[in-house]
């Protein structure tokens, strides 16, 4: 493969004296989803936090595009194309999916010389996004976010990560988790649409079946410790499983 | 689930007016009442011009309680704000000389400074907004009889009467048409701007706000500084509309305020706001309390009615949102688990005890010695 979209090297992270991370790297290409594994506690939200800029790395360092980049906050990371979708999807229920889809980032107009809130363009903008992006069609845009689908809830998240033109990697934090077989059927089907756009997008799940349906490659964490990355394609459950658990390593 | 199925899009689509709809139908309910108790005296155009007037004193006041609501907040201490920042205002007028054209403005500002020490309390000393506002609202109405002791400070200069009773002829009172503009300004800034956006994503999802990048903690003090600034507007009204302010004014403001908010439909709970459902509220106390008096009831019923407006229709929204109304069987199965029947023994037991203590009182009473 060509070079990585995005790469981590050594990556440590220490809290006082817990070790959640030790000298891990991980690279993800654009055009390819990388699924991150591992049992409770094995790394995988620190290791995403860390590289969507929520925590800062005690050694290591990052590469983006070839070029080494360090986030001192969140708000960085999505400056630089790097942005995450939340477990919770972090949604305000009372507003309707085009007050949410640009939450904390309105688009005004300017009437008088004091800027508005264009609610219209907003709406037209969403509707474009989750069509054009996405592939998805809400019934009606005016209903309050909390009277959706939790599929069409996390569509609308992601299209508030994805209306970032300049949006190149793309973490998911267990996207199915609190979804039904359907429901996850077309979460699995968005993220493919991603990856045919050319995103990077890195999926953490517990939920192997997701994860050799959609991924290209996965990274297992264990202890705080990369332990194996395969080849979703040459791989199988059982394999992925041994590596999660360790029992390779005793073998 | 064997609900008739007809009915379940007509009730969706009925949901985002059930805001308005509940205090027009209780606005209706009085309008019946009174109809057909006392038409000849409700309905003349000079009480109508009073209960406009009278609603009008609440409306900035409602308009900026819907922020704090919405925000998951609380503002116990605009009766107060609203009290010294009249005083105060009176103070610079009748003792110093000032300006009616400059008090006001500083009233304001008062106002505005003591929602922002409302808002630090609460955002930056971490102080609970109940607690926090409740303790302020000792402290602002302690200040304000420190100032004015007993006084009573009346007689203002015409320009403040006319803020506060003036009357545009052959139309309606001057306080209306501000009351009526701040809640066309809070309707605007609920909808069109950054602050009202942000209001109701921060009381909707407190954790989604922060994590969008939205300042959670500035828009929740520009909320209090709102409220504080309406306040104050209120005391000027007030003052205006009495001619005459005193430490002790205002007393049932808070409560008022909140009681109209809750009534128009804006959640206690978050992230749901009406501004055209507070005005629909400040209107319907302004008609409650006005048909008590055309009814001649004493003047202390107000308090009683209030709560009973602000508890039952915090119950029925609170019922409303409930998605699965009739799983439970109703009402009245939820007495028949065991659970209900102890609830249902314990209440029995308070009451019956109250009842034989009454009894026994009754029976061995003496002669009434009067305390007078």
């Amino acid at each position: 493969m060509t070079e990585p979209l995005v790469q981590m090297r050594g990556i440590t992270k220490r809290f006082g004296g817990v070790t959640a991370l030790l000298n891990v790297d991980l690279e993800a290409h654009a055009g390819e989803v990388l699924a991150i594994v591992g049992d409770n506690g094995a790394g995988k939200s620190t290791l995403i936090k860390v590289l969507t800029g929520v925590y800062q790395p005690s050694e290591g360092e990052m590469f983006l595009d070839g070029n080494k980049v360090s986030f001192a906050s969140h708000a960085d990371a999505i400056a630089m194309g790097i942005d995450a979708v939340y477990q919770t999807l972090a949604l305000a229920d009372h507003l309707d999916p085009a007050a949410n889809m640009f939450l904390g980032n309105e688009l005004t107009r300017t009437v008088m010389g004091i800027p508005m809130l264009d609610n219209k363009r907003m709406r037209s903008e969403t509707e474009r996004v989750l069509m054009e992006r996405l592939g998805v069609k809400l019934k009606s845009l005016d209903a309050p976010t909390e009277s959706l689908s939790g599929g069409q809830r996390q569509a609308v998240a992601i299209a508030r990560a994805v209306y970032h033109e300049g949006l190149r990697v793309l973490v998911m934090d267990e996207p199915t988790a609190a979804l039904g077989p359907q429901e996850t059927a077309r979460t699995l089907k968005l993220i493919q649409n991603l990856k045919a756009q050319g995103l990077a997008v890195i999926l953490i799940s517990h939920s192997l079946d997701d994860v050799f349906e959609v991924s290209d490659r996965i990274h297992v964490q264990r202890r705080g410790q990369r332990v194996g990355v395969v080849k979703t394609a040459d791989s199988n459950t059982q394999e992925v499983l041994g590596l999660i658990v360790g029992a390779e390593e005793a073998a | 689930m064997s609900t008739e199925t007809t009915d379940v899009p007509l009730r969706e689509k009925l949901e985002p007016y059930i805001a308005i709809i509940g205090p027009m139908v209780m606005i209706l309910a009085i309008i019946l009442f009174m109809l057909a108790v006392e038409p000849a005296r409700y309905f003349r155009l000079s009480n109508m011009n009073l209960i406009l007037l009278d609603a009008a004193l609440y409306m900035p006041m409602a308009m900026a309680m819907t922020f704090v609501i919405t925000q998951r907040g609380i503002d116990l201490s605009i009766g107060s704000i609203a009290a010294l920042s009249g005083i105060i205002m009176a103070f610079l007028i009748k003792q110093y000389g000032f300006s009616v054209y400059i008090a006001v403005p500083i009233a304001l500002l008062l106002g505005a400074l003591m929602g922002l020490i409302n808002g630090l309390i609460i955002t930056r000393f971490q102080v609970p907004d109940l607690i926090g506002t409740l303790a302020m609202d000792l402290v602002y109405r302690g200040l304000a009889l420190v100032l004015a002791k007993g006084l009573v400070l009346a007689r203002f200069p015409d320009l403040l009467t006319d803020i506060g009773r003036g009357q545009i002829p052959g139309f309606i009172p001057i306080p209306v048409v501000i009351g009526i503009a701040t809640m066309i300004a809070g309707y605007w800034l609920l909808t069109r701007t950054y602050f009202g956006r942000y209001t109701i994503a921060i009381g909707s999802n407190p954790e989604a706000a922060e994590l969008t990048g939205i300042s959670v903690n500035r828009h929740k003090l520009y909320a209090y500084v709102l409220c504080g600034t309406c306040a104050a507007l209120g005391g000027i009204l007030l003052t205006g509309k009495l001619n005459a302010i005193q430490a002790t004014s205002a007393p049932y403001f808070n409560l008022h305020v909140i009681a109209a908010v809750v009534v128009g439909g804006t959640s206690l709970f978050g992230g749901r706001a009406s501004m055209l459902g507070s005005f629909a509220g400040v209107l319907l106390l302004s008609m409650m309390v006005n048909a008590l008096v055309t009814l001649r009831m004493e003047f202390f019923w107000q308090s009683v009615a209030s709560g009973v407006v602000i508890v039952s229709s915090v119950a029925l929204y609170t019922w409303m949102q409930q998605k699965d109304r009739d799983g439970a069987g109703g009402w009245l199965a939820a007495l028949a688990t065991p659970d209900g029947q102890k609830t249902l023994r314990f209440s029995a037991a308070i009451i019956g005890l109250l009842i034989a203590l009454l009894a026994l009182g009754g029976i061995f009473a003496g002669d009434p010695n009067p305390s007078g």
